[in-house]
């Protein structure tokens, strides 16, 4: 038999029927055959059928093996559909690559950005920390419920006690860390180095569980008093850096400050809790009472806790609360703090940058729904043009969905590609934004393009491009079949269209003009940030920060020390003056003691009020321009042996003296009547947004402490002394280590930083919206332009003047910005107040910056509208009537 | 009787149409007379087999009339068919020699 068609496919249908056929046949036959051979015919049929025996096994295969290669077929039909709808979807880009070009560009830009923010999102808010079960630690802080602080650090007696009273928690532990301020010196090996140290209790490493890389973790008896607690754990980082990884560091001995602390051993690089600027973790025991004492009322540590297997946030909250109830009723120096606060550590790190990180990612997607309508208007506008193209495909057979699935393709293509030029530019975003961010971004170091990140970016692609490529594919194809032939093509042209078009740009601009919003309103708080006077003028001051070292210079010599360090440093040509302070702003929050003015009279079971104590030197008000308000500052005949006075700041004096000048009152410290000498203008200490609270300042002569931040106003540039300031100290001791060197400008910028940040980012947004929304509205008059040119002909022609067109279009275009604008403006305040806590200064309603916003969105709308219109006022009536 | 060993009834099916195309009664017969009745050949194996040389390209189907004026649907081997044929055929007789040979052997006794 001869056929013409190879596998011709037949359908499952067909294969049934024709088995039944041949079966049918082959029973036929047989029955034949016996029926020759003398059967009767209907013992022959029943034989025959009998012979045959049970065809539903060959069914049931073939039915199956069928299913099995109908599938194969089908997926292989998908298959080239979808590979030729890809090869058309790239021929049609590149024959348009003006549109292709504009359109990956606009992509790669949003899809970029919020791949960048949401992997800052991702590393910082949602990536769990590196321990086991980290979901069941909690930061601890005591609760003075006296006076009502909630977030009070806690005392060592209290960690060991929470320690060994526990029940179902798991493990506590508490740590001491003070960027700058917590450090030993390394000497003996190499060059002598300041240590950053985090000296920890019993319970630490216990709690977070961690094990280490090399080596082991301290014994319980190794972080109390009187055990073997010379001993030290390095970090990662100091490993590398120092030992150059060398395993041979565990077991040998590093000197610091002066004595020998064994080495155990080695964490993993991922511990960044709750630093990663530490060299070291040495126990706190090992801390000299002279130096920090180990008693109940000094509370200077971050505790952290391990919750039991299954127990909640409440549990861990009562069993401490247990506790610390407890201890208040025992001990009177805990009277007050009769409970604790607890939160998931996770949270406690992440907490400042929660707002500003989701703020932004917010912002982002706007920017990136914008650009879609933006995309999806081209796409509508080109979608016109198609008209006659796509009508003549559905007459000819294509289905419907065929041809919307062709058309998204398209999209889906543009976006991926788009896409993939945006996670370039996310890696760039994100390198540049963890430069720019320095140190204010926690867990900055898990911000990468991981694989979560990538699939976002690939998710965001393929969704962005069905969204915008949705609207114009099922419009086009809904379009009325015989009016789009006969047209030529304009269907889309029509009123449908056009009411969609302009709902495009009315939601264009009210995104633009949140997105303006925003970027104003953390313009206004910035720069109402940056006109805070800070207390002091920060221009050409430097800072060198160092701890005197105790061991080569006990008391009472280290005072005479102080004392010839700074005659040294003043002597310096070039430097114009010099004091020295404990803490620098933003960099040290100093101490807290209570204290009362003579007259306060105090109910039982009320705490003293307390006050930030800060130790200053003679002159450093005077050095980094502080404006005294009253009587004066320390000089040199508040000599150590002379009475012990104070200088207070405007605050103190103005809560506890209101309305007297407080120079010449005295407080009572400790029991002791100390006078006040003088009244500083407060200093920011905490943050650039907190103003200055009730200060102590103490003379570094009277009452010492060894870390010394030496500050010289300089002549000329700040660092050019950085090297004789250093001479100067060493003069004085050689081996004298330097923990940092930085210029009040320096400080002042970075305390400024993430609301710098902010700022920019949301401007940025801000303008990229204006941007996009200046474009929908020129794209879309531009076009009704360029399709009414025969209307604005016949107009003209009839006696219309250019000028009426050009007011007609201007006018066109600012309704629907103004409608936009409206909409914008009920959506801006209603979402402001997820902006306040980021807002410094004003209201997240702040009329000023509405109004001001609402200006500039009129004036780019105006300017988005009139160039367009120019180009209809200049319509040649008599060309636009011959042309079609 | 002999039942058809596992995985030779393809081959099989395919030496009965490597002639003249037939049906697949017309296949039955053949087996059965060539074996002189001992080939144990079940209708529902044949149409299965039938069906996956089909699909495998080694035979083409197709419907013809038979001398009766019956509608019957005939197998014809395809050249991939013929190729498939000759070296199944040297496989599997190669295979028998070799079993009978093996089989006719004495095994080693016991230690």
């Amino acid at each position: 038999m001869r056929r013409l068609f190879r596998h011709v496919r037949r359908s499952a249908s067909d294969i049934r029927s024709e088995l039944d056929e041949e079966m049918r046949f082959h029973i036929d036959a047989r029955t034949e055959e016996l029926i020759a051979g003398g059967s009767l015919p209907k013992e022959a049929r029943a034989q025959a059928e009998r012979e045959f025996g049970d065809m539903e096994d060959a069914r049931e295969y073939i039915a199956r093996m069928d299913r099995a290669t109908e599938h194969a077929r089908r997926r292989r039909w998908f298959m080239e559909e979808f590979t030729q709808d890809i090869v058309y979807a790239m021929r049609r880009l590149r024959a348009s690559k003006l549109f292709a070009i504009t359109t990956i560009v606009t992509l790669a830009l949003g899809i970029g950005a919020n791949t960048a923010i949401f992997s800052m999102v991702r590393g910082v808010l949602l990536r769990p920390l590196p321990f086991p079960e980290p979901e069941e630690l909690y930061r601890v802080w005591s609760h003075n419920t006296n006076v009502g602080n909630p977030h009070v650090p806690v005392s060592s007696p209290d960690v060991e006690d929470w320690r060994a009273q526990r029940q179902k928690i798991a493990d506590v532990g508490g740590y001491r860390f003070a960027d700058g301020a917590s450090g030993l010196d390394l000497t003996g090996s190499g060059d002598p180095e300041r240590l950053s140290i985090v000296f920890v209790t019993t319970g630490f490493f216990g709690t977070l569980g961690m094990p280490p890389l090399l080596g082991r973790l301290p014994r319980d008896d190794e972080l109390v008093r009187g055990g073997a607690d010379h001993v030290v754990v390095l970090t990662h980082g100091f490993w590398q850096r120092r030992f150059g990884g060398s395993p041979d560091v565990v077991g040998t001995a590093l000197t610091l400050n002066g004595e020998p602390y064994e080495v155990l051993g080695v964490m993993p690089p991922e511990l960044r809790y709750p630093t990663d600027r530490a060299d070291a973790f040495v126990p706190y025991s090992s801390i000299p009472d002279e130096s920090i004492p180990h008693i109940r009322p000094v509370r200077i540590l971050a505790a952290i806790a391990r919750a039991g297997d299954g127990m909640t946030e409440e549990a861990v909250l009562a069993e401490l609360n247990t506790i610390a109830g407890r201890l208040a009723q025992q001990y009177p120096e805990n009277e007050s703090y009769t409970r604790v606060t607890i939160e998931p550590l996770q949270r406690s790190i992440t907490g400042s940058v929660r707002v500003g990180l989701l703020v932004l990612l917010g912002a982002v997607a706007f920017v990136l729904v914008l650009a879609c309508v933006n995309i999806a208007s081209l796409m509508l506008a080109r979608a016109t043009t198609r008209g006659r193209e796509i009508a003549t495909r559905v007459a000819l057979g294509a289905g419907r969905a065929r041809i919307v699935r062709q058309l998204l393709t398209e999209s889906v293509v543009l976006s991926l590609i788009g896409g993939a030029a945006g996670v370039g530019l996310a890696y760039l975003i994100v390198n540049g934004l963890l430069g720019l961010s320095g140190d204010w971004l926690p867990r900055g170091a898990e911000v990468r393009l991981d694989a979560v990140v990538l699939l976002f970016a690939t998710a965001l692609s393929i969704t962005t491009g069905l969204l915008f490529g949705m609207v114009p594919a099922l419009r086009s194809t809904s379009a009325n079949l015989q009016s789009t032939l006969r047209e030529g093509g304009r269907g889309l042209a029509g009123t449908e269209g056009r009411r969609l078009r302009n709902g495009l740009v009315v939601v264009e601009v009210a995104l633009a003009l949140m997105l303006v919003a925003a970027a104003g309103l953390m313009t206004r708080s910035f720069v109402t940030l940056l006109r805070v006077d800070p207390g002091f003028q920060p221009e050409r001051l430097l800072a060198t920060v160092f701890t005197i070292n105790t061991t080569r210079h006990p008391n009472p010599q280290y005072a005479s020390l102080y004392a010839r360090l700074l005659e040294n440093v003043r002597a310096i040509p070039g430097v114009v003056s010099a004091g020295a302070v404990k803490d620098a702003p933003f960099r040290g929050e100093g101490e807290r003691w209570g204290f009362r003015t003579p007259q306060m009279v105090l109910a039982v079971g009320q705490d003293e009020p307390s006050a930030m104590i800060m130790h200053v030197s003679d002159g450093y008000f005077r050095t980094i321009g502080a404006r005294i308000i009253e009587g004066r500052e320390f000089d040199a005949t508040d000599r150590r042996d002379a009475p012990f006075v104070v200088v207070v700041n405007e605050a103190l004096a103005r809560q506890y003296f209101p309305g007297q000048p407080a120079a010449g009152e005295s407080l009572v410290i400790d029991g002791e009547n100390v006078p006040i000498i003088g009244v500083v203008g407060d200093i920011r200490q905490t943050a650039m947004e907190e103003p200055g609270r009730p200060t102590i300042y103490i003379n570094n002569v009277q009452n010492t402490r060894v870390k010394v931040t030496m500050v010289t106003r300089t002549q000329g540039n700040p660092l050019t002394m950085a090297g004789p300031v250093q001479e100067a100290i060493r003069a004085l001791d050689p081996d004298q280590t330097i923990t940092s060197i930085f210029t009040y400008e320096d400080i002042v910028s970075e305390a400024v930083s993430q609301p710098r940040l902010l700022t920019v980012l949301l401007v940025s947004f801000g303008v990229l919206g204006l941007i996009l929304g200046a474009l929908g509205i020129y794209g879309v008059l531009a076009f009704t332009v360029s399709q009414h040119q025969r209307e604005i002909g016949m107009r003209m022609a009839l006696g219309a003047h250019p000028r009426a067109v050009q007011r007609m279009f201007v006018a066109r275009g600012l309704g629907l910005a103004g409608v936009g604008i409206a909409i914008g403006l009920a959506a801006a305040l209603a979402l402001g107040r997820f902006l306040s806590g980021m807002l410094f200064g004003i209201e997240a309603s702040d009329p000023l910056t509405f109004a001001a916003v609402t200006v500039i969105l009129l004036a780019v709308a105006f300017l988005a509208s009139w160039l367009p219109s120019r180009r209809a006022a200049s319509v040649d009536p008599i060309m636009a009537l011959r042309s079609d | 009787m002999l039942p058809v060993v596992k995985g030779t009834l393809d081959v099989l099916v395919l030496k009965a149409v490597s002639g003249k195309p037939m049906h697949g009664f017309e296949v039955t017969r053949w087996l059965e007379d060539g074996s002189g009745g001992r080939l144990e050949v079940e209708d529902s194996a044949l149409y299965q087999a039938l069906y996956r040389l089909e699909e495998r390209g080694l035979v083409e189907a197709s419907w013809g009339v038979t001398d009766n004026n019956r509608r019957a649907r005939y197998y014809a081997i395809t050249k991939a068919g013929t190729r498939h044929l000759a070296s199944e055929s040297e496989r599997l007789t190669e295979y028998a020699a070799l079993l009978a040979t093996i089989l006719a052997m004495e095994p080693d006794a016991t230690a």
